[in-house]
């Protein structure tokens, strides 16, 4: 394959500037039960070759099915044409980078989950539904196994001649209650069919889904007679994996330099930084530390090289609370005078081309404990765990959250279960009521599948480390 | 632009389907291929092209009840083969399993409708229509003093369904769509967009122009605190509201499931006499389509009658749960993790000339071009949050007086469906650019609104 793509990207250095050609093989395994019966067992392939030129400045894709010379030839065509459609750009040039050259195998630490028999899994899914259904008023009852595996090899015009393989896992298992009007939802380990890290099938077996399956039905049932959360500003004690999509929302999307330099306004929209931020704008608290980290194992955002073929890095992004990077990619590091890319730009299988995106961005550990810890340190306020509803404006600023639950906190213990848990805050004054974190024992990756971005659109798998973690003279109760 | 040498999709088809194994209940094979150009731009400068040619099936076989399912775009007779094989021993390991069998089979086959839904010339994608496309948006943004940014798109997807009843249906559709968001040197931003079968119904002046107008609309923004507002909803924001109904009420899967805000609520008013509300996969103005996703031709649904509701939608999966039938709403085969879901959505216009005599009306309230990042906060009640975008101005003594800074609203579309007081009378097609995977352009075809007691949070 290497040998084809080096073809690829001489035939196209006659007639562009620039140009990288990337094979892509993907696969995934998506095992569903519903109401104890199976909802979908599928197993979807593809592969294809991508080839991006630029020609007076302007960018061009072009993507096409296969492995083959014909494939290639016919995306890279496809691709100069598409550039030398429009109106030419200005065309700043791209940041520098020594091409590179090798191979990452990511390591999964333990079994393949593509070899896994779907029996297997599937026995494990079917028990750990049933399991959640152990009320009438359990109206649907849901359990989820996910893995992924991508096989990359990337050529540019610079000499760069690369590739990797990386491989995804994981599941959940989610219970939904009804009765009396209302509708009520718990997960585990998180919301949107549960966490997925770069590992193999040890991942999945060690979610132990059919160990929590009752937990999970219980507080869906309980959630429906629980009294709402009521409106107040309150100290917020969140779980990690509200940290997490906190972090990913009103942090990671708006350090995305293509943002912040206007080129997504259309669609996902701008950023309230500015590139002049860096270094002297205070985005929070001195306990918020970010770091974007494609090294970390295990990590979704994880990888040897980006497809862009910059090295894995990790790139501070806030420091004590104030702001010291961004997540870049060539051209937008050229465009800011940054000496080198971050290394964030990725794209979503062959047919789609490469976007700054997160790899994977972590809250730095603090010092407050365990969860159990934090909650005994907080005299008065609210805790929320699991992730419900998003909603954030297009410069991520302002935003409204929801939670699946919530406990009241009084006096240093948890009490009353509190049903439609809320918050809305703006990102750098509820960073700035950050007053405590929780320590390195209770860190931990979570996995987001479905990071949307790009036209047309593009999912992204990214992670974030996160511990529970305690806001300040926040509002609750919203919505 | 013509690309290499690519089989028909029914070819594929049914080689996948010769390829099933043996033992199967029943099988399908969908074939789609999607030839489609993306061209974005920002800052009144191209910045990503895309050009998209692939070709790829989906087997979803059938065994005691349970389904299998696996896809593939390598087209070779070993790679089907392996695919076919991968989707019956899905198939074969559910019925295995114990579970409970779910899905009732195929639906019988039926011949769908032609309709109007494909435009030879949008098919060739010349990237050159696109780029001069983005010229005239550019001068006409330029000549208020405004830039451009937004996306030109169109696409071609042909899809060929074969199944082990017999079934061999073919459908071609065309879609295209220009969005600008305009942005002001103060930094202010308008939008405008228009979505159509044919890329000739691009008007690229008159779209990058409306979006200017709004970006350098005179005065300083306001902000105007939380509380009930009347609204003005131009076509965009009211599309918005209108699909996300069609996801969380309309859902057959969520009505049986009891999860839907219209859970013993058919036959009964849950929204303003106004409103009629439908699935019209052949209307004037929509983007159409032939069948389903298991091959159900699609027809006319009626799911809002002068307020009353009066259906909701269902794929064979979710009608089953009802002892009822398929109303032609699969998104997937077999309904392997996707609920059925209106694709067609028409919400029928009133008598209001335009949003300015909409206007009209208010003595005070909030006109908003569209809402953005809208989520549901509690899908039972339809509540959803959201912010408005590009476009938000107060309205006062039935004019628009000046830019209003965005805001939050958080509340229900049923409850604002029910305090609608007017509607315009031209409805236009909203399309929905975001899909994810492969193209599946649909839209909204409605009109602006006014309504009462709007909630805004922030």
């Amino acid at each position: 394959m290497l040998a084809l793509l080096e073809e690829l990207v001489d035939s196209a250095s006659g007639r562009s500037e620039y140009a990288d050609v990337r094979h892509v093989r993907s696969r995934a395994e998506r095992v569903s039960t519903r109401n104890g019966g199976v909802e979908a067992a599928t197993h979807d392939e593809e592969e294809g070759i991508g080839v991006r030129v630029r020609v007076g400045g302007a960018w061009g894709f072009a993507a096409a099915p296969g492995s083959d010379r014909s494939a290639g030839e016919d995306a890279l065509e496809r691709a100069l044409a598409a550039a030398e459609a429009g109106p030419r750009g200005a065309g700043t040039p791209l940041a520098p980078e020594p091409p590179a050259r090798g191979r990452h195998v990511a390591p999964i630490g333990g079994e393949d989950p593509f070899a896994v028999a779907l029996e297997d899994k599937l026995t494990v899914l079917l028990a750990a539904d049933e399991g959640v259904r152990t009320d009438p008023r359990i109206a649907v009852s849901s359990a989820h196994f996910l893995a992924f595996r991508e096989e990359r090899a990337f050529a540019s015009t610079e000499g760069a001649l690369l590739e990797q393989v990386t491989t995804d896992c994981g599941g959940g298992i989610a219970a939904v209650a009804t009765g009396g009007g209302e509708t009520q939802l718990r997960s585990y380990p998180a919301s949107f069919r549960g966490d997925v890290a770069q590992a193999g099938y040890g991942h999945f077996r060690g979610l132990d889904l059919v160990g929590h399956a009752a937990r999970v039905a219980d507080e869906a049932v309980a959630l429906l007679s629980a009294p709402p959360c009521p409106a107040a500003r309150t100290t917020l004690v969140l779980d990690g994996g509200q940290v997490a999509l906190q972090l990913h929302e009103s942090v990671g999307h708006a350090v995305e330099l293509d943002r912040v330099l206007g080129t997504e306004t259309s669609y996902a929209g701008t950023s309230f930084l500015s590139p002049a931020d860096v270094e002297s704008r205070r985005y929070g608290s001195a306990a918020m530390s970010v770091t974007a980290d494609a090294t970390t194992p295990g990590g979704l955002g994880s990888f040897g090289w980006d497809d862009e073929g910059v090295p894995a890095q990790a790139v501070p992004i806030v420091r004590e609370g104030v702001l010291r990077g961004f997540l870049s990619s060539r051209e937008s590091a050229g465009q800011v005078g940054l000496a080198r890319s971050g290394g964030c730009m990725r794209a979503a299988g062959f047919a789609r081309q490469p976007l700054v995106r997160m790899t994977n961005l972590h809250l730095e550990p603090g010092d407050a404990g365990t969860l159990e810890d934090l909650i005994a340190a907080t005299d008065d306020g609210v805790y929320m765990e699991t992730n419900r509803s998003w909603s954030i404006d297009d410069r991520r600023l302002h935003f409204q959250f929801a939670t699946e639950v919530a406990w009241e906190i009084r006096g240093g213990r948890l009490g009353r279960m509190l049903r439609n848990p809320s918050y809305a805050g703006t990102s750098p004054e509820f960073w700035g009521g950050l007053d405590a974190v929780c320590s390195k024992p209770a860190w931990r990756l979570w996995g987001v599948i479905n990071c949307g971005k790009g036209e047309p659109g593009q999912m992204m798998r990214v992670s974030h480390g996160t511990a529970p973690a305690r806001f300040r003279d926040v509002q609750v109760g919203v919505a | 632009m013509a690309g290499r040498a690519v089989p028909a999709p029914m070819e594929v088809a049914a080689r996948a389907l010769e390829a099933v194994p043996a033992g199967a209940d029943a099988a399908q094979v969908t074939a789609s291929r999607e030839r489609s150009l993306v061209l974005r731009f920002a800052h009144s400068e191209p910045t990503q092209a895309t050009s998209v040619d692939d070709l790829s099936i989906t087997v979803c076989v059938v065994r005691d009840g349970r389904t299998g399912s696996a896809s593939t775009n390598r087209l070779d007779a070993d790679s089907l083969g392996l695919c076919a094989r991968s989707a019956a021993a899905a198939a074969e390991a559910a019925a295995r399993s114990g579970a409970p069998a779910s899905f009732p089979g195929f639906p019988p086959t039926a011949a769908a409708r032609a309709h109007e839904g494909y435009d030879v010339d949008t098919a060739r994608l010349d990237p050159r229509v696109g780029g001069e496309a983005l010229s005239t948006a550019f001068a006409s943004a330029a000549a208020l003093g405004a830039e451009a940014h937004g996306v030109w798109t169109a696409g071609e997807v042909q899809t060929a369904i074969a199944s082990s009843s017999g079934l061999a249906a073919v459908d071609r559709v065309t879609d295209a769509l220009m969005k600008v968001t305009a942005t002001a040197p103060d930094g202010r931003s308008g939008l405008a967009t228009r979505a159509a079968v044919s890329a000739r119904d691009l008007d690229a002046a008159e779209i990058a122009l409306r979006a200017a107008e709004k970006a350098t609309f005179p005065g300083e923004p306001l902000r105007l605190p939380p509380g009930e507002y009347p609204v003005v909803l131009e076509p965009p924001a009211v599309a918005d509201l209108v699909d996300w109904l069609g996801r969380l009420a309309f859902s057959g899967l969520a009505y049986a499931e009891d999860r839907s805000a219209l859970c013993g609520r058919l036959g009964t008013r849950v929204a303003s006499p106004a409103i009629n509300l439908s699935d019209s996969p052949r209307y004037r103005g929509t983007l159409p389509r032939a069948f389903d996703a298991e091959g159900v031709p699609k027809a006319p649904l009626p799911l809002i009658q002068d307020g009353v509701a009066h259906r909701v939608v269902h794929d064979t999966r979710s009608a089953a749960l009802l002892g009822t039938t398929s109303s032609a709403h699969a998104l997937a085969p077999g309904g392997t993790g996707l609920p059925p879901a209106p694709t067609n959505l028409v919400m029928v216009g009133g008598g209001a000339t335009d949003e300015i005599e909409l206007c009209a009306g208010v003595e005070r309230g909030v006109y908003v071009t569209r809402l953005w990042y809208t989520n549901p906060v509690r899908p039972r009640e339809t509540l959803l949050t959201g912010v408005t975008r590009d476009g938000t101005f107060l309205i006062e003594d039935g004019r628009i007086t000046r830019p209003l800074l965005d805001m939050r609203m958080t509340d229900s579309v049923l409850g604002i469906l029910g305090r609608v007081q007017a509607l315009g009378g031209r409805s236009v097609l909203v399309g929905d650019d975001h899909w994810y995977g492969r193209r599946f352009a649909t839209g909204v075809v409605c009109p602006p609104l006014r309504a009462g007691g709007v909630r805004f949070t922030a």
